[in-house]
């Protein structure tokens, strides 16, 4: 009889921190791991040939997320951190929201073939487009050196193959640095796209520490390939503070970033 | 005075005890001292999707926990809470290879029979689904991410010889209407305590 008052104390405590452990566990895994998946509306297409004979071009899609405006308190934050830095500071901000893009390729002929998928976007900011950089570089009357934010591949890929790819968060961390350099800090686009910043950040000296690195919102993916491929993309985000737009309840955030255009001195 | 002490000697009846009752059978343990009231329980598991869902997300384990009232000693009122965890599917597509979690909140009653140590129950209800993310909607009309679930299951249940304790094996099927075409079945092993 001497344990039972200790067992018939223990027990019922055990029981419920078991209980509070439980529904604890549950709403941290859902905190930590509630991700998000915006797809593209169509599947790219590209290499090989098309119905008319002709050379199929890269095969282009956006995703584009949508999101809220700030509360006042979260406002009364952003201009606190702007008064404290001196410089703009950005609503969608990098460390708060957690992205990847997912892709698959696949090879619709029957060679094997190389695909590259390039990956351009848009921060609150900025617009980073090849395409109007080539449009620079041809004003300009100089070979165009066109580099993408992020990249997958090249990759070789066998008849009928499926390849499966991440561009994981990791890669938009140092993305969405590159690009806020190059659209806020006149960074040189070739220097910081070409380096990984933590192991040679060339091009960055003028982003000063403690910067609030703005985030995408805009993704443009480009496939190119030498045999007919195609693929699939979808965008996925963890959103820390709920800054996605919820459709009825929500003012939207409607930023309108300027494209990014090189200087390029004309050719001698 | 012979005639008495005769009768007194040899005349005297045989005693015999009176028999008033059939004397109980010996119980042990005596269900009867089993706590009985209000319960819990700590589940572990596996679930398995069936229908449209099967080939879009794989079999996940299961951790799920009971707070429930016995009414009578047949019949309790319980709330179900239960999360599993699953890889998605689809080959061949960016979604393949995701982590999701579907998390269940029902309302139950069980009835249940016992023998001695062991019972076995039926039980059944209703409530509500959530999946952890919204990978299904990108997947042309695979199913939302919050609905109804419904459904029932049996078990097995043995009771120690601690007044509270008992532990248990069940299965269930439940329906979920949001995901669509799609329902699945839980198996756990469960560690009941009574109050």
């Amino acid at each position: 009889m001497r344990g039972r008052p200790a067992v018939g104390v223990a027990v019922p405590a055990l029981a419920l921190t078991l209980a509070l452990a439980l529904s604890m566990s549950t709403s941290a895994c859902q905190s930590l791991n509630t991700p998000l998946y915006f797809a593209a509306q169509s599947t790219l297409e590209a290499g090989g040939v098309d119905d008319m004979g002709n050379p199929r071009p890269d095969g282009t899609g956006s995703v584009v997320l949508q999101f809220r405006q700030p509360t006042p308190a979260e406002q009364q934050k952003i201009d606190a951190d702007k008064q404290r830095l001196g410089f703009d500071v950005p609503w969608l901000q990098r460390d708060r929201l957690h992205i990847e893009l997912l892709y698959t390729i696949k090879n619709l002929d029957s060679d094997p073939g190389v695909f590259t998928l390039r990956v351009d976007g848009a921060n609150e900011y900025t617009k980073y487009d090849e395409t109007a950089i080539a449009g620079a570089f041809k004003a300009a009357n100089q070979d165009a050196v066109l580099l993408p934010l992020l990249r997958g591949g090249p990759q070789m890929l066998a008849p009928g193959a499926t390849y499966q790819g991440t561009l994981r968060e990791d890669d938009f961390v140092e993305a969405s640095l590159d690009l806020y350099a190059i659209g806020k800090w006149m960074a040189s686009y070739a220097s910081v796209l070409i380096n990984r910043s933590e192991v040679d950040p060339v091009g960055l000296e003028m982003v000063p520490p403690g910067a609030i690195v703005p985030a995408f919102y805009e993704f443009d993916a480009a496939l190119s390939a030498d045999k007919h491929m195609s693929c699939d993309f979808l965008v996925r985000i963890r959103d820390d503070d709920d800054r996605l737009f919820h459709e009825g309840s929500d003012a939207q955030f409607m930023p309108a970033p300027t494209d990014y255009v090189p200087m390029i001195p004309p050719k001698q | 005075m012979v005639a008495a002490a005769a009768l007194l000697l040899f005349g005297s009846m045989r005693a015999q005890a009176q028999v008033t009752d059939v004397p109980n059978p010996a119980i042990f343990p005596d269900p009867a001292k089993f706590a009985r009231g209000l319960y819990t329980e700590g589940e572990i598991g596996a679930l398995i999707f069936l229908g449209t869902a099967q080939d879009r997300i794989g079999p996940g384990v299961a951790l799920g926990g009971r707070v429930g009232y016995d009414l009578t000693r047949w019949m309790a009122l319980q709330l179900h809470a239960i999360g599993s965890t699953h890889e998605t599917k689809f080959a061949g597509m960016p979604q393949a290879g995701q982590i999701i979690q579907l998390y269940q909140g029902t309302a139950e009653l069980k009835a249940t029979i016992r023998i001695v140590q062991t019972s076995i129950f039926l039980e059944g209800g209703g409530g509500v689904a959530r999946l952890s993310t919204n990978i299904l909607e990108t997947v042309g009309g695979s199913g939302q991410r919050n609905g109804l679930t419904a459904g029932g299951g049996a078990g097995v249940d043995y009771h120690s010889l601690s007044r509270h304790f008992s532990v248990g094996l069940r299965a269930g099927y439940f329906w979920l209407r949001d995901i669509k075409g799609s329902s699945q079945i839980t198996a756990t092993a469960y560690l009941r305590y009574t109050f």
